[in-house]
């Protein structure tokens, strides 16, 4: 796939490709998917849940005799990362939810990904076994001991093919180093360092250290009652080891650098748009709250999500976006209602295409949105359990705000506000795009003619 | 929740549809009182057996000071149904949200150093202030179902309280603060005016 086929032609259609996922009636709360990412390749794709699980699956490798059925997606591998604990201490329990995976790029057989929790961070190491020794000479085949007065020769034990088996391992635990809950993780450009955020610290680890780590922002106050904002999310810049952004509940964007002092807390650039007086309200504030931030490929701009829209900012003009996108502007007069009913609060993740044409975030009602910076066209669509016949076409999906009702579209007062896709993820190189909707994972794919 | 937005609160009902600020100021205070209700509902709900969630937390607060400062501008309308709360309910209200933060802080503050020490050291020495007695038996008292006002008399130094004979006050509407720690602190004051000055 050339990347920059990415764009919402009239030519660009998205089908239903696989669904992952339980059936609804055995769902439980544990199996909520709270974090989606692929690999570098594409190859892999991991998903964490609310339960502290990982799911990995891998592509298969596309054969030459199907030419209409594209590499799918099979479990590779399961392992639970994270496991609730309890802070005695402080009379606390630790949720073990998988906040974030990021995946590092690979560099042998053998495959690293990070996972976190509110306040551990782990890396797992993700390797195949197919062969096993055999021919030992101290073991029987089954394991047990030989009388060694038994043994009258002597072997050299021989790697013999087995049934290939996947195993995660634990290779790195990193800890204590987190009061607050910490909502990203982000692997430096390096591939040494990475950074862990939480509400109000940023800190800088070396893969090989586990009990230190570098603090490189603190906006923590002397006195926590003058707290009036925090960390929503933090990044690497794709190429620059020494630069990465960070973003606020106030709705700005800091961009710092690490060669300028070894405690952050002044930024090198500061991304903040004006407000727009005629738009006041008491809830301004939690609506402006950035829940995801993300580089471009390119590393030339950043995107940034908040309630009721995506803005793409270049990295050279700080006083506003250059775009602005309205994901669902219809919700602007029942934020009152969705104050009340704590939707509000949700935070949604945004992404872009391999060529950073596109860019996609989700909505509620299993809605999810695709912007096309080009044409300026943009699609909605439904990850639902109707449209998941095989290579079915998604027909796009349009809210009525007002007046008359057409046949297809749904009004605003019917929409589903519990079906959420806070997560998604695009393929880096590919058109195919993994939907997390509560506890089922859609992967869609453009229609291949 | 299946299907339109759940609505709990009639008065919202209506202005549900626009949200503007050219209201008449009689339908302004009801809205902004509302808010203000929903705002301490969620701050008493987000203290549970899990940390919670900072963000939400300050979110909150910084919507209920906005609301606090925008009760303080409006004026009262000509017949008031509770006016007389209005000068004490900031105090009250700055207070209980203080109370919350600072019980927040000794909750989820690092009360041991972290094993992992910060290479350059950021300042791990803070002072928390003493959280204030009265509220935090107040918030206590709250979280035990316990909200019996005559432990308030056992601990209050009441030799301090000197005030004129009052009128009784109307009694607050009960709808108008679901947190009894700063409604029983406005209580307590009238309750004490009233016993000094028989």
């Amino acid at each position: 796939m050339i990347p920059g086929l990415g764009a919402l032609t009239q030519d660009t259609l998205w089908c239903f490709s696989q669904l992952k996922g339980t059936v609804e009636i055995g769902a439980t709360e544990a199996d909520i998917i709270s974090t989606v990412e692929f690999n570098h390749t594409g190859e892999l794709l991991a998903t964490g849940d609310k339960g502290g699980r990982v799911v990995i699956f891998q592509r298969e490798q596309e054969s030459k005799n199907q030419v209409h059925r594209r590499g799918e997606y099979n479990v590779y591998s399961t392992f639970q990362s994270h496991e609730p604990e309890f802070d005695y201490l402080k009379s606390l329990e630790i949720e073990e939810k998988i906040n974030k995976i990021r995946w590092l790029p690979q560099q042998n057989a053998a495959y690293f990904l990070l996972s976190t929790n509110d306040k551990t961070v782990k890396l797992w190491k993700v390797s195949e076994r197919d062969k096993r020794p055999e021919g030992y000479n101290l073991k029987d085949e089954e394991g047990r001991l030989r009388d060694p007065a038994t043994i009258t020769t002597l072997r050299v034990p021989v790697l013999r093919p087995m049934d290939l088996m996947v195993e995660a391992t634990p290779r790195r635990v990193f800890a204590n180093a987190h009061t607050y809950h910490i909502n990203s993780i982000s692997v430096n450009s390096d591939y040494e360092t990475y950074m862990s955020a939480d509400d109000l610290r940023i800190n800088l680890w070396n893969f090989e250290i586990t009990n230190q780590s570098f603090n490189i922002v603190d906006i923590k106050p002397a006195n926590m009652e003058e707290l009036t904002e925090v960390i929503t999310a933090a990044e690497f810049h794709p190429h620059h080891c020494n630069t990465f952004v960070y973003s606020s509940s106030k709705g700005t964007i800091r961009l710092c650098d690490m060669r300028a002092s070894a405690l952050c807390d002044r930024h090198t650039k500061f991304f903040e748009e004006p407000e727009d007086p005629s738009n006041r309200s008491f809830f301004s504030e939690i609506i402006s709250s950035i829940s995801d931030v993300k580089f471009s490929h390119s590393g030339r701009c950043i995107m940034t999500r908040d309630y009721l829209t995506v803005k793409v900012w270049d990295l050279n003009m700080e006083n506003r976006p250059v775009e602005t996108y309205q994901v669902h502007d219809y919700l602007r007069s029942k934020l009152c209602s969705l104050y009340e009913n704590d939707c509000i609060f949700d935070k949604f993740e945004c992404v872009w295409n391999g060529s950073d044409s596109v860019i996609m975030t989700g909505s509620y009602n299993n809605f999810f949105r695709m912007f096309d910076r080009n044409t300026k066209r943009d699609v909605t669509l439904e990850a639902s359990r109707e449209n998941s016949k095989p290579r079915a076409i998604l027909k796009p999906r349009k809210v009525c705000v007002g007046g008359k009702r057409r046949k297809d579209e749904i009004s605003v007062d019917s929409l589903d506000f519990s079906k959420k896709i806070l997560h998604t993820a695009w393929h880096p190189s590919e058109n195919i795009i993994a939907v997390a909707a509560t506890n089922n994972l859609y992967i869609f794919q453009d229609k291949v003619n | 929740m299946v299907g339109g937005l759940k609505r709990k609160h009639s008065d919202l009902e209506e202005e549900e549809e626009d949200e503007k600020w050219d209201w008449s100021p009689a339908g302004l205070r009801s809205y902004q009182q509302a808010l203000l209700r929903i705002s301490l509902d969620k701050v008493q709900r987000s203290l549970g057996p899990r940390a919670p969630s900072l963000r939400r937390h300050v979110l909150i607060h910084n919507t209920l000071q906005q609301l606090q400062a925008a009760l303080c501008l409006t004026p009262a309308p000509a017949l008031p149904p509770e006016p007389l709360f209005l000068g004490e309910e900031d105090f009250s209200l700055s207070a209980t949200i203080g109370s919350i933060l600072r019980e927040l802080e000794t909750s989820m503050d690092e009360t041991e150093p972290p094993q992992n020490p910060a290479a350059p050291p950021s300042p791990q020495n803070e002072v928390l202030s003493q959280p204030d007695p009265v509220f935090l038996e107040a918030l206590s008292s709250r979280y035990l179902g316990d909200s019996s006002l005559d432990d308030f008399f056992l601990d209050i130094d009441t030799s301090a309280v000197e005030k004129e004979p009052a009128v009784a006050p109307p009694e607050p509407p009960h709808n108008l603060f679901c947190a009894p720690g700063s409604w029983e602190w406005n209580e307590l004051d009238h309750i004490m005016e009233i016993i000094l000055g028989s």
